[in-house]
């Protein structure tokens, strides 16, 4: 047994662990670079966090001064779906190191269970959805001072179910993502989810015509549904106490907590196999005899050498066994379906995109270059100790890099391939101009962007296991540059199609697109010949960062 | 004649065999590396001469996977001169590497693919053809005994099998000179046995062997030569007969040391601790320990 005292000298040892993780990562040199990142990206998010509170607790103070605490649910619905989508979307910006590693130590069950859920809490998702909570609490207290205690404790545990409910999600995908079998089953559910949302929009699209009496109905229902999911519950826990029934809003408070334990079970489940040394290992059973395997002939790329060919192979195949890196890469579908049920449908009246649709086949191409990121801009990443075979071998790093920049174009041509299916199925087949235009931003997008990530990845490279989902040490270098550099293009590009639509031609957009691309390629061309010099002035910091244990 | 000096005050000479008359596979001349205000490796000269089955030793700490570090092109010297096969490793890394293989400390593994997957990949980053690569690949899995779980990934290997394979991925182009940092640690008496008869196969069709070893037991009965490096000095270099020979000429009669007294011949533990001072501490500054 391990006592109570034992349990918090741990966890006293684990956040100390924990905080000279953080200080000792200041103090090389790429802590200092690190530590201005930090300060650039905690400033953003401090902004979009400041921005939340604000919006949240404006909003709240408004519908309950006006006695509709019912329409909390406005507010509480985003903030759940930022803080259940931000961490997959962006995996970028989650820094949470392994907690599984602790698991060596004689540590309780219990003890890894708090610090798995303390660890999530330092996620940016839970932090900025913890502050936009703030704020409905305090915009409720300055309307209504006496919910303050009350709507404390209902946001308190709404704040407890979304921890618990983004910890639970992540560790199940990761158990599901982890073997051949689930992993299938988990894309054929994806597939059907999707097919299933497509009906939503007609639906809706068909009841949005005229005054239809089924609209109303359909919106009632809609919100009595709302009205029974945690969001709903938490805002309805609110409301009724306001209206002065408390028996109601108590009952909505147990509801909620009662599932935020139903979820928590569900973690448990998961945390306690991993606490019991679970492995998840796809390797069949050691036959009784062996046998001399015959050895697959490798692949062939026309007009690439046989080291790129080789390097482009080992790329595939390590994506391709590694189920969270494919979720993220099919994530710009499901933007496009999240698009179609949000203000790209064109029954919102406001909003900038119900009047472009055309503009979805250029955001979903745009957002399919942004979910590369991770590979991009820290491609090495992923080969760890596999780095010391890159220089041991005979090859040179430019043909490294260039197979590595060829399976992320292959990825995105890919991913662009599939939107522009996408897109022509919700709204129809992009003009011919859009999608010229959008090929011609690819063109000049795509090797800017792997000309600051070839960079990035020799200057700030960061250790990354395929395997699991978030959860990963990222550098804020890289997550900072390469938010500039997508800035950057994203702008480009907008400025482009602007232009393009101010003249009503959009061929414009791709004229423009072209002369941006005469200028991206020399710059990718400039780096890829550089490479194998700053390859070699950097390795010991590579080799150091990717082979560390 | 290589001199050979000790900071426990040892000082003798080692002298070298004839092979030592044919070009060196393996020389450096002045090899140092500061990291900081730490020297880690200073001024070593290394001959290694065709064929050898070289031991490279020294304390923990001493300077040994620095040195082999660089040797293979992954770690710049902060100052000297390293030769392989006579081709200077800073003005030609490509071409020395072409001819070497290397089983650096981390095993230089993808831990994502196969086993087959991985050595076909080596194979052709080493420059052999697609259907040259499968087929050595297919006999190194064999000779390994790794071809019963052809789909089991590399991350799921134990470490004997993830040594046998990075052994297997430095030996697939057939090289010339192999270097192995720490080849037997952590292997079982069976995958050493596998390891120590592939090394003896190359050695015996004039292949250059370098290794690091902690396990001297191992060395000894594999390697002709040997250099002992501490505190990033190069403080022994020769056959081994050349180094029981300095030492026993250094140690004054009569002054009753085990083995020189009864006759018998040092072993490489004795005469790496007579060479290195090796003290060590009695029990009872750890008297909590059992």
């Amino acid at each position: 047994m391990i006592s109570t005292v034992h349990r918090r000298s741990q966890l006293t040892a684990i956040a100390e662990l924990r905080w000279r993780m953080f200080v000792n990562g200041l103090r090389s040199k790429r802590g200092k670079m690190e530590l201005v990142s930090r300060v650039i990206v905690t400033a953003a998010f401090s902004f979009g966090g400041f921005g939340g509170f604000a919006a949240a607790a404006g909003t709240a103070w408004y519908v309950v001064s006006q006695g509709k605490a019912e329409y909390l649910a406005l507010i509480l619905w985003p903030i759940f779906f930022f803080w259940q989508v931000f961490p997959v979307m962006a995996t970028a910006f989650t820094n949470n190191p392994d907690s599984g590693e602790l698991l060596r130590f004689p540590l309780s069950y219990r003890s890894y269970f708090l610090i798995r859920l303390a660890y999530g809490y330092f996620d940016p998702a839970s932090a900025l959805g913890s502050v936009a909570l703030f704020g409905v609490l305090l915009g409720t207290s300055v309307a209504r001072p006496a919910l303050f205690p009350w709507a404390l404790l209902v946001l308190l545990t709404f704040a407890l179910f979304n921890l618990v409910l983004m910890q639970t999600v992540f560790a199940w995908l990761e158990r599901w993502l982890a073997q051949r079998r689930t992993r299938e089953i988990l894309g054929v559910l994806f597939i059907l989810s999707m097919l299933s949302f497509q009906l939503i929009g007609p639906a809706i699209e068909h009841l949005g015509k005229g005054p239809h009496p089924e609209f109303s109905r359909a919106a009632q229902i809609t919100a009595q549904i709302q009205a029974i999911l945690p969001p709903g519950i938490a805002a309805t826990a609110i409301a009724q106490t306001s209206h002065g029934k408390l028996a109601l809003g108590s009952l909505s408070l147990v509801v909620l907590a009662l599932l935020t334990a139903a979820i928590g079970l569900l973690l448990h489940l998961r945390l306690r196999a991993q606490f019991r040394g679970e492995n998840l290992s796809e390797a069949a059973a050691r036959p009784k005899i062996a046998h001399v395997q015959d050895v697959q002939v490798g692949w062939e790329l026309p007009a690439f050498s046989p080291s790129v060919a080789a390097v482009f192979e080992k790329e595939v195949r390590y994506l391709a066994r590694s189920g969270p890196m494919l979720l993220t890469l099919i994530m710009p579908v499901f933007m496009l379906v999240i698009f179609r049920m949000g203000p790209m449908n064109p029954m919102r009246q406001s909003g900038a995109f119900n009047r472009t649709p055309d503009m979805a086949f250029p955001g979903a191409a745009a957002y399919a270059i942004l979910v590369l990121t991770n590979l991009v801009f820290n491609s090495f990443g992923g080969d760890a100790v596999g780095m010391q075979f890159f220089y041991a071998s005979p090859v040179t790093f430019r043909q490294i890099v260039l197979a590595k920049n060829l399976t992320h174009a292959v990825i995105l041509l890919f991913n662009t391939a599939l939107a522009w299916i996408a897109v022509s199925y919700l709204y129809g087949t992009p003009h011919l101009a859009v999608s010229i235009a959008t090929l011609a931003g690819l063109l000049f997008a795509v090797p800017l962007n792997f000309a600051a990530g070839n960079l990035l990845s020799l200057y700030s490279p960061r250790k990354r296991d395929f395997s699991t989902f978030g959860r990963q040490n990222v550098s804020q270098t890289t997550v900072l540059a390469s938010f500039g550099v997508q800035i950057v293009i994203v702008a480009l590009g907008i400025a482009g199609f602007v232009i393009a639509r101010l003249y009503h031609n959009l061929w414009i957009a791709t004229l423009l697109f072209l002369i941006f691309a005469v200028i991206s390629i020399p710059i990718y061309v400039v780096v890829l010949n550089r490479i194998d010099g700053i390859a070699l002035q950097r390795r010991e910091t590579l080799l150091a960062e990717l082979c560390r244990a | 004649m290589l001199f050979v000096h000790s900071p426990h005050g040892f000082a003798g000479y080692a002298r070298f065999e004839d092979s030592m008359d044919l070009a060196p596979t393996i020389s450096t001349q002045g090899l140092s590396r500061r990291f900081g205000e730490l020297v880690a490796v200073d001024g070593v000269n290394l001959r290694v001469a065709p064929g050898q089955f070289f031991g490279f030793l020294g304390p923990n700490g001493a300077g040994k996977s620095t040195t082999i570090k660089m040797l293979t092109g992954l770690l710049a010297p902060s100052a000297g001169r390293i030769e392989i096969l006579g081709i200077d490793l800073n003005a030609h890394p490509v071409e020395v590497k072409r001819q070497i293989g290397v089983v650096p400390e981390g095993m230089a593994l993808f831990g994502r693919l196969t086993g087959a997957e991985f050595l076909s990949f080596a194979g052709r980053m080493y420059g052999l053809d697609r259907t040259t690569a499968a087929k050595r690949a297919a006999e190194l899995l064999d000779f390994m005994q790794l071809a019963d779980q052809p789909k089991k990934l590399v991350t799921d290997y134990s470490h004997g099998m993830q040594k046998k394979l990075a052994l297997a991925a430095a030996v697939i182009h057939g090289p010339k000179v192999l270097f192995l940092d720490e080849p037997f640690e952590g292997v079982d008496a069976i995958a050493a046995g596998t390891l120590k008869s592939m090394l003896q196969g190359m050695i015996a069709r004039g292949a250059t062997i370098f290794l690091t070893s902690h396990v001297l037991e191992i060395v000894e009965r594999l390697c002709s030569h040997v250099a002992i490096i501490h505190q990033g000095r190069l403080v022994a270099q020769g056959s081994l007969e050349e180094l029981r020979a300095g030492v026993e000429a250094q140690t004054p009669a009569g002054s009753g040391n085990g083995a020189q007294a009864s006759g018998e011949k040092l072993t490489l533990e004795q005469l790496f601790l007579r060479i290195v001072g090796g003290e060590r501490r009695t029990e009872q500054e750890l008297s909590w320990l059992g």
